[in-house]
């Protein structure tokens, strides 16, 4: 290591006999994140427990369901986005997501649409999440009463079921990670990511404990748990008189795919922050595959292990009859149908910490979700204020804690009102479509990567590269585009074939749909004419992709 | 009646795009350059901290090929790559130079060596941008260059040569409806570079700058350093051996601004102050009437940040825009 103090600052090499890069110490440090910290933001993403609640319900509305193909298939369909997206971070390395990708690639109009379409959807995604961990606070206080061997707590769990109660629980958790958001990043950042370690260690303490059981000692837990000294074989034998079908069946398991689709959501969102990540589309490929990887493999262990220890077929009955007919499995078990692979955990569980630990993995997931959605949300909100689309006090950065807590502000009170819409009125038939607006989104990156090289194909890095090479990687991108577009379409058919599980039309599902995805552009054509009359800006100018040569 | 009481209108009368902290990013200020077309402006002002920081050793073999390591990875090209390999170094911001395996250890023995190569490839590129800007630069277009802590002088003689290119620093230049003050000094840094001083200094060169003026006359402010406590000056806190601090897990994130700089915005109120240093810090303040912008950096992804900036007849600031490109 050799160095100079020279006036200029210290030269420095980086040693080695081949000859290395000489860096001239200079200020001015990047903020940058490194791959631990974009697989943070990717598993922040995914709510890893909620896989027991997409598991129950491809369980329910689809017979003969059966999750391996529907978790592979998932998985190989966000790998191939995986690299559609890495093709958009290196050709535009910066925060935005879609909203950037489609305002450079194809226009500032379906940018914003986009981009405006992101934040009221995610806006919502954050009331729902509250709102499902507000609806598993019975089975929580069930679980916490039998680990402290309370009765009161888990009875109180049970006055905690009428509709304002709800509300009131997720308007809570609301203020609860509204709260935590105005600490700084770091704060932020450290609390997702233990509430991450949480998860993971809920995760493989079930499978722990479903490995270390058999499955007649689940058949004994079951019947000593419900009381009921056949519980097991009585589920399944109600299930099979009220009509439930068993085994398995591929046309189940291919339209459960967007179930799973939904399940891995959020795993490659580090490109959100695509303008903070060093080598960005390096790390942004390591981390989502990481991410990806470790998904599967915990999804799939934990469902193999549910196979192994409590059978497709119970788990068939289970789900399906405690849906037909309540009553007749309430008689049976007292075990929340929906409470899944947790639910069984519990059960077996031996101790009280691993009991607390199933019990409040919900909750905690739900929270951490939240806190990721809502950097998300603000992050695209903080983009388009950027580029004067919103207000600029949108944009607006606390001296104090370094956060946006404008936009902070704006998402936690529409999202709180959205909370109070969730749960005291019927949102069903507008919301239907909300799964199909995330596969849109999937859609929307797919052909941003498809037209990247047949639009912008200068924004494509090919320096060095011979002319052969140079049109051999355009091709690539437009494939592997290509690819996402293809599969992207194939989850929106799936999801339109199948709307009567995953979203009905109806005019006020449709109208819903057209005003979020048309408030967007409405917005910016308002916006761009309004102060090109005011001003001289023109708001298209923040949007256009400045060419090197 | 509605319209009567409508403020009338104030029409542009100069438009300038500023970006900053490009570090020798060839694409950085080839997208510089191209901002002309873009968003058309009066001015394009790139403001300190042109130089770059890496240089990248080429190996020449006994078969005449060239061998050099970029990104990690060892790049062998025939002696007729050079160009290319010239290029596609000077791409990621770095400076090339060929050399012999016994050169590179006299260069590695001796700093001063190291050094004097460094401020002469800094030079080298100042003179190509020139020529550059000449090439591509509408005439009416003015280019503006002024430096940061980070430059060496020795590139001052080449940009204050240069015909196309206006290089007026620690000097007022006049843009028409304002006048620009432009100062490349920052307060003194962990990093020991070439245009620090103390505050107290700072505070003094700043004055000896805006008090000349005519009275009434607007003066934008164009100094590398950003205001202290603003937003604009966040960056992460280091240690004694340059290295970020991390507590709890994450770097602690200090304001490192200058406090004169900040005392002289309140004072002089200018319609406009523009900033650069801290990369991270990308944004927009406002300190009383002033509108004080810093648009950041992210040369060493080959983004440039800039921002556009319109100024009325009178001298006041009609509105501003971030761009990244």
């Amino acid at each position: 290591m050799a160095s100079s103090d020279a006036a200029a600052g210290t030269a420095t090499a980086g040693g080695g006999e081949s000859g290395r890069l000489f860096i001239r110490q200079t200020s001015g440090l990047v903020r940058e994140l490194g791959i631990p910290a974009a697989i943070g933001i990717s598993l922040a993403s995914v709510a890893v427990v909620n896989t027991f609640i997409n598991f129950n319900a491809g369980l329910t509305d689809f017979a003969k369901a059966d999750m391996y193909l529907p978790l592979i298939a998932a998985a190989i369909i966000w790998l191939v986005a995986m690299y559609a997206y890495r093709h958009l971070l290196r050709a535009i390395p910066r925060a935005g997501g879609e909203y950037v990708y489609m305002s450079r690639i194809v226009s500032p109009a379906i940018g914003s649409m986009a981009g405006l379409g992101i934040a009221v959807v995610f806006t919502y995604v954050l009331s729902t999440n509250a709102h499902f961990a507000a609806q598993f606070t019975p089975f929580m206080l069930s679980g916490l009463g039998s680990a402290f061997h309370s009765t009161a707590i888990a009875n109180f769990g049970n006055h905690l079921g009428s509709n304002l109660s709800i509300a009131w629980l997720s308007v809570i958790l609301m203020l609860i990670v509204a709260a935590l958001s105005l600490f700084s990043a770091k704060i932020v950042a450290r609390i997702i990511f233990w509430l991450i370690v949480l998860q993971v260690v809920a995760f493989v303490a079930l499978i722990g404990v479903l490995a270390f059981h058999s499955h007649t000692d689940f058949v004994g837990a079951l019947a000593n748990y419900s009381g009921h000294p056949s519980a097991y074989s009585s589920i399944i034998s109600s299930a099979k008189s009220n009509g439930v079908l068993f085994g398995t069946s591929i046309a189940s398991a291919v339209a459960i795919i967007p179930f799973m689709v939904l399940n891995y959501n959020g795993v490659l969102y580090s490109y959100y922050v695509g303008g903070e990540l060093r080598r960005p589309g390096r790390t942004y490929l390591i981390a989502s595959a990481v991410s990806i990887g470790v998904l599967v493999v915990l999804w799939v262990g934990v469902w193999a292990i549910l196979r192994a220890r409590a059978g497709l077929t119970f788990m068939q009955a289970q789900a399906n009859l405690g849906v037909l007919n309540p009553t007749a499995y309430g008689k049976i078990t007292s075990l929340s149908s929906v409470a899944g692979g947790l639910g069984y955990g519990m059960i077996l569980s031996p101790d009280p910490i691993t009991k607390i630990l199933f019990a409040t993995a919900v909750p905690f997931a739900e929270i951490a979700v939240n806190l990721a959605f809502l950097m998300v949300t603000t992050r695209v909100l903080f983009a388009q204020a950027f580029d004067r689309l919103l207000p600029v006090s949108v944009a607006k950065v606390s001296e104090r804690n370094h956060a946006p807590n404008n936009a902070i502000g704006i998402v936690v009170i529409v999202g709180i009102g959205f909370c109070f819409l969730t749960s005291l009125v019927s949102l069903g038939s507008i919301v239907a479509l909300q799964s199909l607006f995330f596969a849109l989104i999937l859609l929307a990156g797919g052909v941003a990567a498809w037209l990247l090289p047949l639009r912008r194909a200068d924004l494509v890095d090919t320096s060095g590269m011979p002319e052969d090479a140079r049109k051999g990687l355009l091709r690539k991108i437009a494939w592997i585009g290509g690819a996402t577009t293809v599969l992207a379409l194939f989850t929106v058919y799936e999801l339109v074939a199948h709307s009567s599980v995953y979203g009905k039309f109806s005019w006020e599902s449709i109208l819903t749909l057209v005003i979020v995805l048309g408030a967007g552009p409405v917005i910016y054509v308002i916006a761009r004419s309004v102060r090109r009359q005011r001003d001289s800006l023109d708001l298209a100018m923040a949007m256009h992709e400045l060419p090197p040569e | 009646m509605l319209k009567s009481l409508r403020k009338p209108k104030k029409a542009r009368a100069l438009r300038i795009f500023f970006a900053t902290d490009v570090h020798g990013s060839d694409v950085c200020f080839r997208k510089f350059l191209a901002a002309a077309k873009v968003y058309e402006p009066n001015v394009l002002l790139l403001g300190g901290d042109f130089a770059g920081k890496g240089l990248v050793p080429v190996l020449r073999n006994g078969d005449g090929s060239l061998r050099a390591e970029l990104d990690g990875n060892e790049v062998t090209v025939p002696a007729e790559g050079w160009a290319q390999l010239t290029a596609d170094i000077n791409r990621r911001g770095f400076y090339a130079t060929q050399l012999h395996a016994d050169e590179l250890a006299v260069l590695r023995a001796d700093p001063d060596a190291l050094d004097r190569l460094f401020r002469s490839e800094i030079a080298a590129q100042a003179e190509r941008w020139c020529q550059l800007a000449k090439e591509r630069l509408d005439p009416a277009v003015r280019c503006i260059i002024t430096p940061g802590n980070d430059d060496p002088v020795d590139a001052d003689p080449v940009y204050a040569a240069d015909e196309r290119v206006e290089f007026p620093s620690g000097m007022v230049c006049d843009l028409g409806p304002v006048a620009m003050a432009s100062l490349g000094l920052v307060p003194y840094t962990p990093w020991n570079t070439e245009r620090e001083t103390s505050e107290e200094d700072l505070a003094k060169e700043i004055s000896s700058l805006l008090d000349s003026l005519p009275e009434g006359r607007a003066c934008i402010m164009n100094f590398h350093c950003p205001p202290y406590g603003t937003g604009l000056d966040d960056a992460p806190e280091l240690d004694a051996t340059l290295k970020p601090v991390i507590r709890g897990g994450r770097p602690s994130i200090v304001p490192v601004g200058s406090r004169a700089v900040r005392d002289a915005i309140k004072k002089y109120q200018p319609p406009v102050s523009l900033h650069g240093h801290i990369h991270e810090s990308r944004g927009v303040q406002r300190l009383g009437r002033t509108l004080c912008v810093n648009p950041g950096s992210d040369y060493s992804s080959g983004v440039l940040r800039g921002a556009v900036v319109d100024i009325a007849e009178d001298g006041t600031c009609l509105d501003f825009l971030l761009t990244t490109g």
